[in-house]
């Protein structure tokens, strides 16, 4: 969150729509938990009301690709 | 209202963590310490085990301990019994250790003095495997009352760690714990680790972890970040 809320300081604080997540198999990382807290934890936040949209990654991968802006 | 444009970002989410352990592991290196991190799940004996850990060694060379709780001391007072420096890490309800904790911890503490340095995770066998924390050696242990599938059951747990130890051995009997069926488990997600058993009840395979864990420092060989 603190990455995203960075990234869109950077461009100027523009609405975020959505979030890309590449996730590997052994990052420790749970889809289905991240799914369930997102919406939670965003709240208040830059991320608010955004989508966060998860890729399957390779081995201990955890890493933001992209996020979708409206301009 | 424009279209939503999608801008690539590229970032590593566990990027803080990986840096402070980058930072921990030079620390560590420059001094001279070697560090040995312990992770399982609750009651598998981490506890009993580096207390008779450290008392094996404490002859040998200059030892310490760090441990991580979501509560209570207890664990740093029953290690501290073995006559070595412990220091507590309370981490709330948090359910892992991450390399900041670490690094808090041992505010102060002049590493110089040390040899080996030996780090007892919360007990949890899930989210502990995605923090580095800057260790050169780390070691998943599993009881023979736990279960022969627990390495596949946990596989990233077991990927991340460099050596199994067995702990309970003096309960096998007892519990029919099925070695080759533990043994195989180990080596279908994580073949060729090296595997330990040891009872630190009777005291029994204490002499062969105690003996690599010397040899392993003599060696210095450091292990890759996780």
């Amino acid at each position: 969150m603190e990455g995203i809320t960075e990234e869109l300081q950077s461009r100027g604080d523009p609405k975020l729509t959505a979030v890309h997540l590449r996730i590997g198999e052994m990052s420790g990382v749970v889809r289905e938990a991240l799914l369930f807290a997102y919406d939670q934890a965003c709240s208040g936040t830059p991320l608010e009301g955004s989508t966060l949209l998860i890729a399957e990654g390779s081995g201990r991968e955890l890493a933001i690709t992209a996020m979708e802006i409206e301009a | 209202m424009s279209e939503p444009r999608l801008v690539e970002v590229r970032r590593n989410v566990l990027k803080k963590n990986d840096l402070l352990a980058h930072e921990l592991r030079e620390r560590f290196r420059a001094a001279g310490t070697r560090v040995i991190s312990l992770v399982s799940s609750p009651g598998s004996g981490k506890t009993a085990f580096l207390q008779k850990t450290l008392e094996s060694l404490r002859e040998r060379c200059r030892v310490a301990a760090l441990v991580g709780d979501l509560a209570t001391e207890n664990d740093a007072e029953r290690l501290a019994r073995a006559g070595v420096p412990v220091r507590q890490i309370s981490t709330g309800t948090v359910c892992h250790l991450d390399a900041e904790m670490v690094q808090r911890a041992l505010d102060g503490w002049d590493l110089r003095g040390l040899d080996l340095l030996f780090v007892e995770n919360v007990g949890n066998l899930v989210c502990p495997s995605s923090y580095d924390l800057g260790e050169d050696l780390r070691a998943v242990l599993m009881s023979v009352t736990e279960g022969e599938d627990k390495p596949r059951k946990y596989p990233t747990i077991f990927n991340t760690a460099d050596v199994a130890v067995i702990t309970k051995s003096d309960l096998a009997a007892a519990v029919e714990f099925d070695r080759p069926a533990a043994r195989a488990s180990i080596e279908a997600v994580r073949p060729g680790m090296k595997v330990f058993e040891v009872s630190a009840k009777t005291g029994e395979g204490m002499g062969e972890w105690v003996g690599f864990l010397i040899a392993d420092r003599d060696e210095g060989s450091h292990h890759t970040e996780r």
